[in-house]
């Protein structure tokens, strides 16, 4: 089973909250000198793409679209990881573009890379949480599409995955090519990769692509959604004191958690 | 053929087969410890023989247990003072009261050999009295069997001397004996004995002597005794380098990484496991079998000694390797569990007579799981990953590197600024809250004295030391590169730091890679601005507090006096030391890595230690190092303990008054 696998390069999203900051200028976060890893999601994903490929062999290509200086850490982990290959997008400007204008750009590569039977994504990205790129890539490639899936099953020539939903667990049988985002699950465990697996990804093949050698030249502005305005929500904490005896305040605060509806 | 003949005759022969036997066996070990490699460091000479004098004749380890060192150092005198009465038995074999040219007839050197038979006797009856009454937890555990054995060898050997030379002076030839009280004594037992009787016990006693002499002969190479031969070359080879360094690891070039084999370890490895006399020590004091977890140094020691034994043989004898019968020595000779015990505290090491190293083995095996198999505990995973996204082993740390500056007066290289000194934060201080008032005490301190500092900022990244006591050595040199290549970027000469950790990878692996810098701990540093009358406490503090010894300050780098002397210049406080202080300190619980793994099995080590605290009586334990700061803390708490850690600069920093 050949697989591609979307990696998208975040903000290190367990820096400390007050390390988190937005530039009023692009709206976006600020990535000037902070730690950059491959979003979580997408981790689970290029975990689940190398399980299925030990079980019915294949290829695994890791993608990403990004400044390109920035990814190069990110490249290397998943081809230590076990990618057999990399391709490498150049975009300066994706960490200000969201998904819809994205996927347009991914899914030409993925048609560039040719032969596939599964595309991977995380189920939603560490920065943005769009949730949206599954779909979009889906209808760009007409492929199937099924999201959050947390297990992937392959049995003769097709797949079987479970897919997380709010009522449950749903076993949905899908029809090859297929696009799916992957959520999390016991068994999916970013591996950490032996240091010979990482001096081997050294020797690994990475082709360097820009948007215009796709043909998806940056008709500048977003593609159908426009971030109008972001903010960083504010906490405040409120301290209330409660008179009278043990009693009286026992009832007191159950009365005031019930009218907060915490009880 | 006459007596004499026949008798040297029988004689020869003897010793050429016992000989023949012992030479066999030790050629076979010699063949075992040199299926490892690794480099033979013959050089510096004079250090090394001064270390052999003062290791083994003054059996200075030997004697970091008073009564066991003196009954050692009776038997192992006396055997080297008594080897002149055995060649003397063997010349008489041959020459009927031969004796040792030029001294052996001298009535000192006569007398001496008559103190030490008694000295000998001495220490066996001591050694008895240990075994048999003390009876320690690290002898008990032993192989008893053969420890009684060589002790009744002993006596024997003593025993059959002595009555050879008493009767030999009954018999009225020993011109030699104007010196020998003791022999004298004795023969004064056969006084109205007739001579035939006693010229039996004479010849009886002969005989007996020789042949426990040559059966002792065949028995040294096997087992413990081993390290009568074995002990003396360990000690002259062992490390040169400094204490607190693991050995570098060419990752391009090496075949397998890390030791998951008996025959991976290198040849001075092998001579340790061969110079372990089993006694124990390294057990009795390492703080994971103490707190009843299942790493067990000796252990390590023995059991490779029988995996070297039982894996060589079938080398030597070139079994392919694949018929090779062996159990998998990470995983069931040793469990995982055991190996990731260790805290590489060096307590095992500052106690071994042999002069061995435990951790080099157990940093060896941890490479194979950490680089080869990728199995580590998550936690530590955890650190490791952290380590390489964010430059620090902290995961979800709440604070950003440079959080405790907030409010303080500091140079930022990474920001354009120049300084004498870098001060090297360290990720232990800067990233976890409860390091900051020490973090800002130093600075504070610093300021006082005039000294020119600046800090790394943003720059700054893990040394990589977590990263090599967990195993993963190429992880390890990768920071270890990148942060040679950024203090060279700024210039930097002369370091200080809070962590010992940070001290120890600077000053003592760094150079590894061509890193090489001023580096002092500040606790060195403040000793010295105090000296320098640069900084002048005032206030008193009035409270009583304990020290405890951070292992990488301690016993890797030997600085036990610095920071005791920063608190002595402190007015109103007095100290009191803990029985496991110095040298003999027990780590807190974090070294190795461990801070990000504790294994749950048995007392936490840092618990141990908070009750090593509170048995002082001291109201505060300073301290040298912010993971011991971190571990004491939580452990106080946990344990509800009253003396909580201070870091030495803040109690400095009170001890200045308003102002400083
Ligand atoms: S270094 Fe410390 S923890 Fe490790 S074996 Fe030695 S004494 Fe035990
Ligand atoms: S390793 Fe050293 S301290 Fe431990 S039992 Fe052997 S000789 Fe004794």
């Amino acid at each position: 089973m050949d697989t591609i696998v979307c990696l998208k390069q975040v903000v290190d999203p367990e820096l400390p909250q007050w390390d988190f900051a937005i530039d009023p200028a692009t709206k976006r976060q600020v990535r000037m000198g902070k730690p950059l890893v491959i979003s979580t999601y997408d981790e689970n994903a290029l975990e689940l793409a190398l399980q299925l490929k030990e079980k019915t062999g294949g290829k695994v290509t890791a993608l990403t679209l990004g400044p390109q200086g920035e990814v190069k850490d990110a490249v290397r982990l998943a081809l230590a990881m076990g990618a057999d290959e990399a391709v490498v997008i150049d975009d300066p400007q994706s960490p200000q573009r969201l998904a819809a204008d994205k996927a347009s750009v991914l899914a030409a590569a993925i048609k560039r890379i040719g032969r596939f039977d599964l595309v991977l994504t995380g189920c939603e990205s560490a920065d943005w949480v769009e949730r949206a790129m599954a779909p979009f890539l889906a209808e760009a490639l007409g492929a199937a599409c099924v999201t959050f899936i947390s297990r992937a099953e392959s049995r003769d020539g097709a797949l079987s995955v479970r897919r997380t939903s709010e009522e449950g667990f749903q076993t949905v049988d899908v029809r090859l090519p297929a696009v799916l985002s992957v959520t999390s699950d016991e068994a999916i465990r970013p591996r950490l990769p032996k240091v010979k697996d990482i001096m081997a990804a050294m020797r690994k093949p990475v082709a360097n692509w820009t948007r215009a050698d796709l043909g998806a030249e940056d008709a500048g502005g977003a593609k159908g959604v426009e971030v109008k305005d972001v903010s960083i929500p504010e906490r405040t904490t409120k301290v209330e004191f409660l008179e009278g005896e043990p009693a009286e305040q026992a009832e007191a605060l159950v009365a005031r958690l019930r009218a907060l509806k915490i009880l | 053929m006459s007596i004499t003949l026949l008798r040297g005759a029988i004689v020869l022969l003897m010793l050429t087969v016992a000989a023949g036997v012992s030479a066999r066996k030790l050629w076979r070990v010699y063949r075992l410890i040199r299926l490892g490699d690794g480099p033979v460091p013959l050089q510096p000479i004079g250090r090394r023989l001064s270390h052999l004098v003062i290791e083994v004749i003054g059996h200075t380890k030997v004697f970091r247990r008073f009564s066991s060192g003196l009954l050692h150092l009776f038997i192992f005198w006396g055997f080297l003072v008594l080897l002149s009465t055995i060649i003397q038995v063997f010349g008489e074999a041959f020459v009927p009261g031969w004796t040792l040219p030029v001294i052996g007839r001298e009535p000192w050197f006569v007398l001496l050999q008559d103190v030490f038979i008694v000295l000998v006797l001495i220490g066996v009856a001591m050694a008895l009295y240990l075994r048999l009454v003390v009876r320690p937890w690290r002898l008990v555990t032993q192989d008893q069997f053969g420890a009684y054995l060589i002790l009744g060898f002993i006596t024997g050997i003593m025993t059959s001397l002595l009555l050879s030379r008493a009767t030999g002076i009954a018999l009225g030839h020993a011109g030699w004996a104007g010196g020998a009280i003791v022999s004298r004594a004795v023969a004064g037992w056969f006084e109205g004995i007739s001579t035939p009787v006693i010229r039996g016990v004479f010849e009886a006693a002969w005989w007996v002597h020789i042949g426990i002499v040559l059966y002792f002969l065949t028995w040294i190479p096997e087992g413990k005794h081993l390290h009568l031969i074995t002990l003396g070359p360990n000690v002259y080879f062992q490390k040169a380098r400094p204490r607190g360094a693991l050995a570098a690891v060419d990752i391009e070039t090496a075949e397998r990484l890390g030791a998951s084999r008996a025959e991976d370890f290198t040849w001075k490895d092998n001579l340790d496991v061969f110079a372990c006399m089993e006694c124990g020590r390294c057990t009795e004091v390492c703080p994971a079998s103490n707190t009843g977890k299942e790493l067990d140094p000796r252990r390590l020691h023995t059991d490779l000694r029988k995996q070297l034994t039982a894996v060589g043989a079938q080398l030597l004898a070139e079994v392919p390797p694949d018929e090779i019968k062996r159990p998998a020595l990470v995983g069931e000779v040793f469990s995982e569990a055991f190996l990731w015990q260790c805290l590489s505290c060096g307590a095992c090491v500052e106690e071994c007579p042999a002069g061995n190293d435990h951790i080099d083995k157990i940093v060896g095996m941890r490479r194979h799981l950490v680089m080869e198999e990728a199995r580590l505990p998550e936690n530590m995973e955890q650190a490791l990953r952290s380590m390489e996204a964010r430059g620090h082993p902290f995961r979800g740390a709440a604070v950003t590197r440079t959080a405790w500056t907030a409010g303080v007066q500091v140079k930022r290289l990474d920001q354009g600024a120049t300084a004498e000194w870098l001060l090297w934060v360290g990720c232990a201080a800067a990233l976890n809250e409860r390091n900051h008032p020490s973090m800002r005490a130093l600075v504070s301190l610093l300021h006082a004295a005039g000294m020119d500092f600046g800090i790394l900022g943003d720059a700054e990244v893990c040394t990589g030391d977590p990263a090599r006591r967990i195993g993963n050595e190429y992880l390890f040199q990768t920071m270890a590169k990148q942060n040679i290549a950024t203090l060279g970027r700024f210039g930097v000469r002369r370091i200080v730091t809070i962590c010992p950790h940070c001290y120890n990878t600077f000053k003592n692996e760094y150079p590894q890679f061509g890193g090489q810098y001023e580096v002092w701990h500040h606790t060195q540093l403040l000793a010295r601005l105090l000296e320098e009358g640069r900084l002048r406490p005032n206030g008193s503090l009035r409270t009583a507090v304990t020290f405890h010894d951070p292992c990488y300050l301690g016993r890797h780098n030997g600085e036990y006096d610095a920071p005791r002397r920063v608190l002595g210049a402190i007015p109103g406080i007095s100290t009191v030391e803990m029985a496991q202080c110095r040298d003999k300190a027990f780590c807190c619980g974090a070294g190795g890595g461990l801070y990000w793994f504790e294994d749950r099995t048995g007392e936490r080590v840092s618990h141990a230690r908070t009750r090593h605290v509170a048995a002082t009586g001291a109201q505060i334990v300073a301290t040298a190092c912010p993971f011991c700061t971190l571990m004491l803390e939580d452990a106080a708490a946990a344990t509800n303990a009253t003396a909580r850690p201070v870091d030495i600069a803040e109690l400095l920093a009170q001890s200045m008054g308003p102002g400083a």
